[in-house]
């Protein structure tokens, strides 16, 4: 392959987790839920699919228990928002604390070793290629449904005007709950490319903050599906720069920092003024 | 009361739960955790236990302070972790280097750890008070910034000259922080805390600025109408949040460590975020509060080596107490109001 083949290569492989979580963060933010949440999710889900393909053999079955994972952090996040009355940014706070420990507990007590599980069967190439084709399309579906169909009217208006949608006769907090747990499903997704694909284990801190870049990419894509994807991406080619960068002598770190300090930049109206939906994080 | 004796039961009872699983027995669990945080009941001076779980108290007590202060003026400064590593870097670089008495090198890391967390949530706070920037999203990612950053500067440019690993070279002894207790890592941060608690006590409710950041935390709409800078608000409250952190950062290289780690916080930024809460913002009871979350940290070592619990139960039950918490405080809310 020449350079730039393996570069757009490189790219999809580190883009596809960014993807998941990117849109999993749009389809919370767009009901008025503000996720921070996102790596508890993918920490969980990468866990939950290494422990399932573990126990059964089969990585099919990884995939739904990463997916459900990844639902019942998000999905309990969106429980305490709604029916609990806790602030959105301490529950994602405090599920982010849950989800990391229960993974090291779980490996501490699953394999009785700290910090890093057994190698399972993994998805493979092929499993690892289809699941970056499926966030890609994800990226496209998402878009389509919130923008095209009534349920995705609905979910936004949740986000924009809650009390509209109450009016309407329709239950906001049910509905955002229900936007919890299809975001938790979707970063599911990325928990178990990070866990069965891209590696075949897991280990504690292997999602390294992919959470709160796929939050800078949902704030840099203006809070859509195509653009949080975009912005994933380009995220995605830093980190496939990364290596030939740091041979020409650019700090790794600052490679590193790129994603954060553009969501700094987007935060600052640089690139033109980036708005959040209007009942974004606000309790309903 | 009662839902606060519910939570901390449900608490107690997944703690339990989770030592079971873990093959161990739930008694034999929280004995040594106790053991591990007040000292073996059996011998005689065993003061040491009893101060490393001041250590701790003191660790956790600078982040908490600092966020309750934010959250006082209605701010969700989440970044405690970040100034208080930056604080902490800015310790370590000025007191590994500084050619002085030990009391200015004190002194002087203080300053530095204070104007560094502060100027590094005022980041946060520019963003908000300029542009509107959720201070959330800004701390969040500042957060990682710094750890990057502090990495980047000890082992890049600023590396000291025959240290292996991410830190600065030691401070000179006469820099370290005078302890209280002698052969312990106890020292003088612990009473410079609690007056720090004296004092955020004293100013929300006596100075003219605590009362202008309580009225925009409680009801900004109507405090802007009563002519508070919000934007000056978000300012103050940040930058003053962060030097409080950037504090607890530079105590724990003069005081623990002596010298600047980039692992010098095992994520006191976050578990200060349940301390704050626990404490319901106030500052005599976060004291409290800090107290029996340095009990769980110190006590969570012996937990795992003498009861063969994965220190991870103490971690998994903090995140929750979080959620609890703030869960309970709102059902008794609920309930004040429909009374």
């Amino acid at each position: 392959m020449s350079d730039v083949e393996n570069f757009v290569v490189l790219t999809l492989v580190k883009s596809a987790p960014l993807i998941f979580a990117a849109l999993a963060g749009v389809i919370c933010e767009r009901a008025g839920i503000l996720n921070i949440a996102l790596e508890g999710a993918l920490a969980a889900a990468a866990f939950g699919a290494v422990a399932a393909t573990y126990a059964t053999g089969s990585p099919l079955l990884g995939i739904v228990a990463g997916m459900l994972c990844g639902a019942l952090v998000c999905g309990a996040l969106g429980v305490a928002a709604t029916r609990f009355g806790v602030d959105q940014i301490v529950a994602g706070t405090g599920l982010n604390v849950v989800a990391v420990a229960a993974a090291a507990f779980g490996v501490a007590v699953v394999w009785g070793a700290a910090g890093v599980s057994p190698e399972v069967p993994s998805l493979g190439n092929v499993g690892q290629t289809v699941l970056i084709v499926v966030a890609l399309a994800l990226a496209l579906g998402v878009h389509l449904v919130l923008e095209r169909t009534p349920f995705g009217l609905r979910l936004r208006a949740c986000g924009e005007n809650p009390r509209a949608v109450r009016s309407a006769g329709i239950d906001p907090r049910r509905m955002r709950v229900i936007a919890t747990l299809i975001a938790g499903a979707i970063a599911g997704l990325g928990g178990v490319y990070l866990s069965l694909a891209e590696l075949s284990l897991y280990s504690d801190g292997m999602t390294a903050g992919r959470g709160f870049i796929a939050l800078a990419a949902v704030i840099f894509g203006r809070w859509t599906p195509l653009g949080a994807c975009a912005a994933a991406i380009a995220f995605g080619a830093l980190s496939a720069l990364q290596f030939s960068l740091q041979r020409a002598g650019v700090p790794s770190e600052l490679m590193q920092a790129l994603p954060y300090l553009a969501a700094l930049l987007a935060l600052a109206g640089i690139a033109g003024r980036a708005r959040a939906p209007a009942a974004d994080g606000v309790p309903f | 009361m009662k839902g606060a004796a519910i939570a901390f039961a449900a608490l107690v009872a997944i703690a339990a739960g989770a030592m079971a699983l873990a093959g161990a027995n739930p008694i034999d669990g929280f004995a040594a955790l106790f053991r591990g945080g007040f000292g073996e009941p059996h011998v005689p001076y065993d003061d040491h236990r009893i101060a490393e779980t001041l250590v701790q108290t003191t660790a956790l007590l600078f982040p908490a302070l600092a966020v309750a202060f934010a959250f006082r003026a209605g701010l969700f400064n989440i970044g405690a972790e970040g100034q208080l590593i930056v604080g902490g870097l800015a310790a370590g670089i000025v007191g590994a280097r500084l050619a002085a008495p030990g009391f200015v090198i004190i002194l002087a890391t203080l300053a530095v750890g204070a104007l560094g967390g502060g100027a590094w949530a005022a980041i946060a706070g520019v963003l908000r008070a300029r542009f509107g920037g959720n201070e959330v999203i800004a701390t969040l990612m500042l957060n990682i910034i710094a750890g990057l950053l502090a990495n980047y500067l000890i082992v890049g440019p600023l590396h000291s000259p025959g240290v292996e690993g991410a830190e600065t070279a030691v401070l000179p002894a006469d820099a370290w922080l005078p302890t209280l207790l002698p052969g312990t890592r106890l020292t003088i941060a612990l009473p410079i805390a609690l007056a720090l608690a004296v004092a955020m006590r004293w100013f929300f409710a006596r100075s003219v600025l605590g009362y202008e950041l309580r009225a925009a935390g409680d009801a900004p709409e109507a405090a802007r109408r009563a002519g508070i800078d919000l934007g000056r608000v978000a300012l103050v409250a940040m930058t003053v949040s962060g030097a409080i952190a950037g504090i607890g950062g530079a105590t724990i290289v003069d005081g623990v460590l002596h010298r600047f780690n980039v692992a010098l916080s095992p994520g006191y930024g976050f578990i200060a975020i349940a301390v704050a809460l626990v404490g319901r913002l106030d500052p005599l009871r976060i004291v409290v509060a800090a107290f029996v979350f340095g009990i769980l940290q110190s006590g969570s070592l012996t937990m795992e080596a003498a009861a063969n619990v994965p220190k991870d139960v103490v971690t998994l039950v903090e995140g929750l107490a979080i959620l609890a918490l703030a869960a309970q405080q709102y059902v008794a809310r609920r309930g004040a109001a429909a009374a």
